[in-house]
Formats: structure tokens, sequence, C-alpha cells
């Protein structure tokens, strides 16, 4: 009787746990299936690949739907896109939202998201739109802004090669920093984000520690910043030639601008 | 004269230990052999209705509980043994050599479910196997040579027990136990370096890198094996002792006489001391290896804690609820035979309370599962008030305070049949007090604190908050022990003399934390998702998606099941052994 007892309170237990973990909601990880994009796809189809953008090479679950670095979208963004902004189209809000992302910041979060048409091609983009008109709301993106997006990629297949190799003396460090939008996270001279770190605190710091934190950011997240780890784009490495790169890191490790680069312009040390 | 019983759980704990030696032989002479052959990428599989994957996931969750048992278990032998060095307190080494006896089938079982493990890798995950073994192969030579020596310490460490029991020789044998966990652990170390490598391979190994140019040690020390190292090292401390606990309250409930009960009450209370204990700084370890987890890959960060398998860590929360009710349910009834201890008894109710809410919070999700209106409704996936307890400022408070309350059944379990009578007993008892009254107040302050502040600054809160805790338990354990120096008894523990109930709920906690170890194993291993090396080694077969938490579940369950039949098994046979010797001693 006392072992039928012991092995009843085993099997109730499991069955307790069992039931349990069967009632919760049920999320199956599927094996994402390969990405081709073509004009006549339906407004469904463009939001479905806009979904594994979204969770995939978009990255935007880094920040979105966590409930604090940015505002959870899934199942709301359809719904509110069309109010945020009087006289703007949910579609046009949250296009510009993505490329523009700096002007359409919600109150209570932080202004750490970067234009994303510099990782994303434009199809990308519009299927994240429909995507994200599909939360709650009706998608709008059609066919003729897919087919023209597609058009204008084919027209300028690569828009984020790097620049041929100037001379360094020509590149100004701290213009560069102001183009790449470096400023939306880190500070220079007072100004800027404070998502990573200060540029200054580079200073003195490995070059080769410097350079991987542009080209490779999630390799070595400052401690103090761990918690924003994986919101800097891994594409510098890509957007920036060599010669710029070296540039950057010599401003960074020394704290100096090389001659015949900046006079402290905007967000420089004055 | 020995009993046929006897003599067949002899022969069949003789047999077991032949089939682990055999299985080893085999593993050894498999491995090279299997790695060379060419041929398609998935093998076959198609028994009981399981398929490759199912074969795979039972044969290594049975493989990995043997293994947290084998080395689980001798932690708790050589320090118990210690304690009976030290102590000179006989019972305890009888203790320790009771759970080494129990080693020595257990051993085998390892084994046998490892070469199982290998056979159905080999043939069923051909081309993946050969992969691995083109990388670790040397490491999987160290690994088959060091279980020999573990294996041959083992048996020198329980057949010598008696032969060198006393003197010098005592200490060496206890040396034996030592260098038993230090194989146990290297041999751990190196398998947790191939799985880890499939979780997080060195960042320069691509799709393209050929296997037999990855160097071995950049792939063992690769960005998650020492945080997984670390958390399974503390993960067997815990398992050690609630499977001590499980097999204390197996013998307690089936002891015949006042004296077996007495001893298992002991046991059962002894095994829960040492698991709870170790609970408590498990979280840390694994704070760690989440964190790395991130710093490795922030996707595979977001699909742990914010992605597919967010609603796992509500299960977690509702497992690790569970065992703290249970260890201090277990601890409210063993303050029943304690003489002194009636006084604490108006205070569980509150205690009682207290981890009751503590759990509510912690197991309240911070998003909520609904449809596109109720969505649209909140603003969002977060519920306006539930959210609030949903974040981690709630979350670390809800689980400092119940740790801080547990360490308060403890004390209160320690301190019942003591009457201190140093002159600042009054004293000491109320800066006690005091300090678990700060620890909670600064608990509570940096919980609420942290929800005026940035995510930055909120993180940093929690080391706070743990450091609080961690300073107030070691604070008010030292005034203990002074203040317990000459305290006259109040009556002696009736060892014993616990309802069954309170051995039940030993079993549910040793049932929980191995149901716990298969619920994390699945999230170490599914946020690989896709993949049979991340990012390196796309897993292309039929099974290549990752189940729900359903279908998960389910599967933990049964392996489970199986590991405690299995383990009920060998408690038979430890209870027969024992007998034998009783008998032969009698005779």
């Amino acid at each position: 009787m006392t072992n039928l007892k012991i092995l009843f309170t085993v099997v109730a237990t499991l069955a307790v746990f069992t039931f349990v973990a069967n009632v919760i909601p049920q999320v199956q990880s599927a094996v994402p299936e390969e990405i081709v994009l073509s004009a006549d796809m339906s407004p469904e189809e463009l939001a479905s690949i806009g979904e594994e953008v979204y969770a995939g090479v978009g990255g935007c679950t880094a920040c979105h739907g966590l409930g604090t670095r940015a505002p959870d979208l899934v199942g709301v963004a359809g719904s509110v896109c069309a109010a945020r902004v009087p006289g703007q189209s949910c579609k046009d809000y949250l296009w510009d939202s993505l490329v523009d992302p700096m002007a359409y910041i919600v109150d209570g979060f932080q202004p750490i998201m970067l234009d994303q048409s510099r990782t994303l091609t434009q199809p990308q983009l519009w299927t994240l739109v429909a995507y994200l008109e599909s939360q709650g709301g009706e998608v709008t993106v059609t066919s003729d802004d897919f087919a023209a997006a597609l058009a204008a990629a084919d027209a300028a297949p690569a828009p984020m090669l790097p620049p041929a190799a100037v001379d360094p003396a020509d590149i100004d460090p701290v213009q560069l920093v102001n183009e790449q939008g470096c400023l939306a996270c880190h500070a220079l001279g007072g100004e800027g984000g404070m998502v990573g770190p200060a540029f200054e605190d580079l200073i003195g710091q490995d070059r080769d520690y410097v350079l991987r934190g542009i080209v490779d950011p999630n390799a070595d997240t400052a401690a103090d910043f761990a918690a924003f780890a994986g919101t800097m784009p891994p594409t510098f490495g890509d957007l920036l030639s060599e010669t710029e790169l070296d540039v950057l890191v010599e401003f960074f490790v020394t704290g100096e601008v090389p001659s015949g680069g900046s006079d402290g312009g905007d967000g420089g040390d004055e | 004269m020995r009993s046929r019983e006897t003599v067949e759980g002899s022969r069949a704990a003789a047999w077991l230990r032949r089939g682990g030696w055999m299985a080893i032989a085999a593993l050894a002479v498999a491995v090279p052999l299997l790695a060379q052959a060419a041929g398609p990428d998935y093998g076959e599989f198609g028994v009981f209705g399981l398929d490759r994957r199912d074969a795979v996931w039972i044969a290594a969750q049975l493989h990995l509980l043997f293994a947290a048992f084998v080395l689980g278990v001798p932690m708790f032998a050589v320090v118990i043994e210690a304690i009976g060095i030290f102590s000179k307190n006989e019972r305890y080494d009888k203790l320790a050599k009771e759970f080494t006896r129990l080693l020595l089938v257990a051993y085998s079982a390892t084994a046998i479910w490892g070469a199982i493990l290998v056979f159905f890798l080999s043939t069923l995950y051909p081309r993946f196997w050969g992969y691995l073994t083109a990388i670790f192969a040397p490491s999987m030579w160290l690994y088959a040579a060091l279980f020999f020596f573990e294996s041959f310490t083992l048996y020198l460490y329980y057949y010598g027990w008696d032969a060198w029991k006393k003197g010098a020789s005592k200490i060496v044998h206890w040396g034996l136990g030592i260098m038993l966990n230090v194989w146990g652990t290297i041999v751990m170390f190196i398998a947790n370096g191939w799985l880890t490598y499939m979780m997080s391979p060195p960042p320069d190994v691509t799709a393209d890198t050929v296997p037999q140019t990855v160097e071995l040690w950049s792939a063992i020390n690769n960005a998650t094996w020492m945080p997984i190292n670390i958390h399974r090292l503390l993960a067997n401390v815990v398992f050690g002792g609630a499977i001590v606990g499980a097999y204390a309250a197996y013998r307690f409930l089936t002891s015949e006489t006042d004296e077996e009960r007495a001893h298992y009450d002991w046991m059962g209370y002894t095994g829960n001391f040492i698991a709870i204990g170790a609970l408590i700084v498990l979280p840390f370890a694994g704070y760690w290896l989440g964190r790395e987890i991130y710093e490795f890959s922030q996707q595979m960060g977001i699909t742990m804690m914010g992605g597919f398998m967010s609603w796992l860590w509500i299960i977690q929360a509702f497992l690790i609820g569970i065992l703290f009710l249970a260890g201090n349910y277990y601890l409210w009834i063993g303050m029943g035979r304690i003489p002194g201890a009636e006084r604490f008894q108006p205070h569980i109710k509150w205690m009682l309370l207290v981890l009751v809410l503590g759990v509510i919070v912690w197991a309240t999700p911070n998003t909520m599962i609904a449809d596109r209106d109720e969505i649209a409704a909140m603003g969002g996936q977060q519920h306006p008030f539930l959210g609030v307890l949903g974040v981690m400022s709630a979350k670390n408070t809800a689980v400092n305070l119940m740790i801080l309350t547990t360490f308060l059944s403890f004390l209160m379990y320690r301190r019942a049949n003591k009457e201190p009578v140093v002159p600042w007993a009054k004293a000491g008892t109320m800066i006690q007090g005091l300090a678990f009254a700060i620890a909670a107040v600064v608990v509570v302050f940096y919980g609420v604190y942290g929800y005026f502040v940035t995510a930055i600054v909120r993180i940093g809160f929690s080391v706070y908050q743990v450091a609080a805790v961690l300073a107030t338990i070691l604070f008010v354990i030292g005034i203990d022990i002074a203040m317990a120096r000459g305290a006259k008894s109040r009556g002696e523990i009736r060892w014993g003399e616990m309802p069954p109930r309170s051995q039940y709920a030993l079993l549910i906690l040793a049932v929980t934390f191995t149901w716990l170890m298969g619920l994390m194993g699945f999230a170490r291993s599914g946020i690989r998702q896709h993949w049979h090396v991340y990012e390196v080694i796309r897993d292309t077969s039929e099974q290549a998606f990752t189940p729900a938490l359903g279908p998960a579940a389910t599967m933990i369950s049964i392996c489970v099941l199986i590991f405690f039949g299995l383990v009920g098994m060998i408690f038979w046979l430890g209870g027969l052994a024992e007998k034998s010797v009783y008998e032969e001693t009698g005779a």
C-alpha cells in the first residue's frame, strides 16, 4: 500500500506539471522559410514576410516586446498608428517611423532606434510596414508600393557599399559620427544618448577593442551597458570603409581630430 | 544466512555493474568507428511511435539525470563523511557509506544510458555526430579514461570503507572520496564542452569551417562553457540532496522499526537542508549563464527570455514556488517533533502568507496572451495592473523575500529546542530581528524604487537586494552560532516522530527538482532552435522545429517517470544489500 501511495505521489506530481504546461499558451518555433520577394504579392503575404523580418533580420525584438526599451507592437501597432500624428496615414506613419525614428519616439521610451533603411532594403521595410499594419489594423501596403520598392532596389543595388578609400586627412571623424547616427546612443562632448559608453570614455582604450566594438558590437558589451546589449547594429563594418574605420578608431582612442579634419563642429569639443 | 531475495538483489547489482563496463567498452570502440561512417545525414527510427529526436531526447535526459545522481550524491557523501570524521559521530559515517552503496548501481545506469545515447546519435544523426567527433575526439578519449579512473576510485572508496576506518587511513579514505568528486567534475566539464559548443561555438567557426581545423580548446572553452559548469555543479548539489531526501522518505515510509524511522527521518532532514541551502545560491549562477547567453547572441537571449520560450519562465516560477512551499512545509511539520518549537507556531501563518504572495508575484507573466481587441484595450500586451507585477522589480523583490522567509524557517527550526544562556541572548535576538527587518526594507525599497529609474539603473538594484539578503543570512548565522554556545536544551529532537505527509513533501521536492532539471535542459537546448550547432550546422531533419511547452513537458514527464522507476529499483537494491549485511552480521 505504501509503495502504491509513493507511486501515486510521483505520478500525480508529474501529471500536475504536465497539465499546467499544456494549458498555458502553446508556441512552437518553426523553421524559418527562405524569403522570396516578388511584385505580385498579396497584403497577407507581405505581412507574413514582414513578421519574419521583424523577428529575424530586422532585429526588432531586441527592443520591442520587452516592455522597457521600446513600445510593444505585436497586436497593437496597426490599431494605433493612424491616430499618432493628425493627418498622417497609418502606412506613412509606420514608414516614417522606420526611416526617421528619432522624430517619432514614443513618450516614456529612450531615443535608441536607428534609421532602419541603413540595414534593411526598401522591400524589406515595406514588408515590415505591412506586418505592423496587420497588428490590429488593415494592411494598406499595395503591390504598387512594393513593386516600386523592388524597382528602386534593383536600380540601386548597393546603396550601402563603403565609399572608395580616400585620404584619411580628408575624413572628419566628428562629421562621420554625426552622419552615422552614433549620437543616438553615444555621447560626444556632452551631447548624445546614454545607451552606450560616451566616446570620451574610449580615450586610452586598446585600438583592437575599440575597432571590435564598432564592427562586432555584440562581442564585448561594457558591464555598465549590459542592459542594452545587442542594440547597436553589427553593420558598421560594412557601412564604413577601412580608412573611415581607421580614422574613427584613432579619434576615439586619442580623443584628437586628425589634422585636416573637423575644427570642432557639430557635437565636437569646443 | 542470506535470503533468496538478497542473493537475487546482489546478482542484479553485479549484472548492472558488468553492464556498465560493457557499455563503456562498447562506447570506446564505437566512437571512432561510427564517426567515420559515410552515408545519409539522418537515420530512421520508429519504435513505440517515437521519432529520432524523441529517442535521443529520452536517452540524453536519462543519461544526464543519472550523471547528476552520480555527481551529486558523492558530493553529499564526502561532506557527510567529513562531518563524521571531525565530529567523531559514527552516524554520519554510516550515512555516507549507505549512499556510496547506491552509487555502484547508479554508475552503471549512467554508463548504459550514455552508451545508448552515443549509439542513437551515431546511427540517427551520423553526419552531425561525425562533425562533433572530428572536433572533440581527443576529449572523448580522455573522457572514457577519466570515467575508468572515476569508477575505480568509487570501488576503492566503497570496498575500502571498513578496511580504512581508523586513524590516518580514514583520512586517506576521505581523500579517495574527494578524488571521486574531482574525476566526476572533470568528466562533467568535458561533456559540458561538447554541448555548450552546440549552443555557442567560437565566433570564428562558420558553416564553411572544416571541423578538423577547429582548435579543440577554443571549441571547449566557448562563451557558455564555464557558466554551465558552475550552474550544473551547484545544481548537482541540490539534486544530490533532493535524491537523498527522496531515498530517506522512501525508507522512512517503508520502515518497520522506530530505530529505522529515526535514522531515515534524520537523513531526510539532512538531505533537504543541503538541497534547499544550495538552491538559494543557484539563481546567481543562472543569472551569469543568462548574461553570457545574451552577450554571445542577443537573438538567442531574446528567444530564451522574450521569445517563444517566455512562458517557460512562468512554469519555472510555478515549480520553484512549489519547492519553496514544500521545503518550508517540511520544516514546519518537523518542528512538531522538537520540544520548544511550539513558541514559533503562531508566526508560521504569516510566513506562509509571504511565501504565497511571493509565488503569485513571481508567476505573474510580463505580457498577457490576449486577442487583438483585448490588447488594444490594454494599450499593449501588458495588463494595466498585473503588468506592474510582471516585471523584474516585483519578481526580484518577491524572490528575495521568499529566500529570507525560508532562512527564517531554518533559523526557527535550529533554535527550537535551544535556550541560550549567554547574557546577551535577548539583545542578540533583537539584533537578528533588526537584521531581518533591515534586509526586508532594503529589498522592498529597491523593488519600489526600480519602477522610477531606467532599466540600466534598475538592473543594478538587484545586486543590492541580493547583497542585503546574503549579508543578513551570514550575519544572523554568525550571531546564532555564538549564541548557541553552552545553550540549555529544551529537550531532544524526537527523530522518527514525523507524520507520513512530511515524507511525501520530500518526495514531491525530489520529483520537482528533477522535472525542473528537464525543463531547464529543454530551455538550454531549445534556444538553438533549428540548429544542431548554432548558426553553423543546420538541422534539416523533419524534427528541426522546436516543440511548444506542452509536448516538451509531456516528454520531460516521461523521462522523469522512467528515471524514478529506475531509481526506485536502485533504492530497492540498496535496501536488499543493507539487509544482507545485517543478516550476515546477525548470523
